[in-house]
């Protein structure tokens, strides 16, 4: 958990114990009728000023939201037009898929439990990518007006297919396209953005390889049965290398793993700037519509502990308003 | 400058990438399980080790047969592992340092600490061996005190001239 997580926990759980307490402390003091009007009274302006606030926050998020997606929505097409040849992607899957096949047999044939699972995470990691480069060849015949072929499919088992078709019905802008590229190059090199924790439980498929390729290298010294595996494998791993180093290294200079973070957590932002929005707006209309008008002394003694709450939560919206605007500044 | 800088990265980066050693994680408990291996694992360390060890020296261009030389190329190999160390000694006949990670400590946890202290010595020999052959010379030691196998904080690391009469 890092720190930024947790000293909003901190403020969180101190805000409401706060809030509690003032709550607690209202609802055991005496009010009178024209204290509670005045409470309510401003308890709603509070919320309204707040929601304006809030709301120029949901807009700015949107429109930092918009201006990214225009511009890697402007830049996705060059990829899928130059940087990936039709040729190119089908060599590409040719060669995962045969990683696939020799790695799931390697996984069958060995009993040690380590061993296992490095042949079994280099399996996951090239079926992963041969579904990311299946949804790119397909996109691409869309975008060149050719007629889909089922080429990359008919070499998908059920269980790859439909993480294909889940992939593929992900993909409905254009940036989404990006997102698949820099996830296919994130899975061969592993992440290069500075989420170290991430990245160092992670490792990448070219990092699984090389240990593989290694390991098989001293099994062949045991065995002079595996050498042809080993030799196999290291020639794709040396393509797929040269292939997708060249795609990356095109991502890396576009800075599109850095747009798209940056896009990432603008949505996170907005979505919760969405939601605080929606109760800035409910808690007025409850207290205008519900409460105000009905207010009587005996209603008020009725709704005394909701309205000493609904105050106290205005404190606590002031303290989420500046947690927000702090997050929003470092987007 | 930044240039010839990142084309010596490159190189670093490709020479490394291509001699890659076998992950300890694995290795140990398939030699185990098999109960030989640990000759052609060794004589599988020590080709890459001079690989390795011979390319740092042609990529940087150290030519100096010295300590200096040796504890440049330490630098350059556990950076790249992403391995903390920090230089404790360096004089003309002692070169010393110490690591706050090692790759022993990755082993399974069902792995008992007298075989990790076997393969430690199969691994660090090795490196030794090729430092030796490549930079310091037949009157040279080596030494690593295992610490972090038992539970310490740090293992120290240290290159050492034998003066000869």
């Amino acid at each position: 958990m890092n720190r930024s997580r947790k000293l909003l926990i901190v403020i969180l759980l101190g805000t409401s114990v706060a809030a509690l307490f003032l709550a607690w402390r209202n609802i055991t003091s005496p009010t009178d009728f024209a204290d509670l009007k005045t409470v309510l009274t401003t308890t709603t302006a509070t919320f309204g000023s707040l929601l304006g606030i809030i709301t120029a926050g949901l807009m700015f998020t949107h429109g930092k939201f918009s201006e990214l997606a225009s511009e890697l929505g402007e830049k996705s097409p060059d990829y899928l037009s130059g940087t990936l040849s039709l040729e190119k992607v089908q060599t590409i899957g040719n060669n995962l898929l045969a990683l696939r096949k020799t790695f799931s047999l390697l996984e069958t044939q060995t009993t040690v439990e380590e061993e296992k699972n490095l042949y079994r995470r280099v399996v996951e990691k090239a079926s992963s990518m041969y579904v990311d480069f299946a949804v790119l060849s397909d996109l691409k015949l869309i975008q060149q007006g050719l007629a889909e072929t089922d080429l990359m499919i008919s070499g998908m088992d059920p269980q790859l297919y439909v993480n294909y078709k889940k992939e593929r019905n992900q993909v409905k802008k254009e940036w989404h396209i990006l997102v698949t590229i820099r996830q296919m190059v994130d899975t061969w090199e592993g992440s290069k953005t500075l989420v170290l924790e991430k990245y160092q439980k992670r490792t990448s498929l070219q990092q699984d390889l090389r240990n593989s390729i290694s390991l098989l290298g001293l099994k062949e010294r045991l065995d002079k049965n595996s050498k042809h595996v080993r030799a196999e494998t290291e020639e794709i791993c040396n393509e797929l290398a040269e292939d997708i180093g060249k795609i990356g290294k095109q991502l890396h200079q576009d800075r599109i793993p850095q747009l798209l973070s940056q896009m990432e957590n603008a949505n996170t932002i907005r979505g919760k700037y969405f939601y605080l929005a929606l109760a800035f707006i409910a808690t007025p209309l409850f207290i205008n519509l519900l409460i105000l008008p009905q207010l009587s002394i005996g209603t008020a003694t009725f709704f005394q502990p909701i309205i000493s709450i609904t105050s106290s939560l205005s404190v606590m919206g002031i303290a989420f308003l500046l947690l927000y605007i702090n997050r929003i500044l470092n987007v | 400058m930044s240039r010839v800088k990142k084309t010596v990265e490159e190189q670093m980066r490709t020479l490394l990438t291509k001699y890659t050693y076998p992950p300890v994680e694995v290795v140990i408990p398939i030699l185990e399980k098999a109960g030989r291996g640990e000759e052609e694992l060794a004589s599988q360390l020590h080709e890459m080790d001079m690989s390795v060890l011979s390319g740092i020296m042609k990529i940087l261009n150290l030519k100096e047969k010295n300590m200096r030389t040796v504890s440049k190329m330490f630098g350059v190999l556990l950076s790249y592992y992403g391995q903390k160390y920090e230089p404790a000694e360096l004089s003309e006949n002692r070169f010393c340092l110490s690591v706050s990670d090692c790759p022993m400590l990755h082993v399974g946890k069902n792995v008992n600490t007298a075989v990790k202290s076997k393969f430690c010595d199969v691994f660090c020999s090795s490196t030794a061996k090729a430092m030796a052959q490549l930079v310091l010379g037949p009157n040279s030691s080596c030494s690593w005190d295992k610490a972090l196998i038992k539970g310490g904080r740090k293992c120290t690391v240290a290159f050492e001239l034998v003066k000869t009469k």
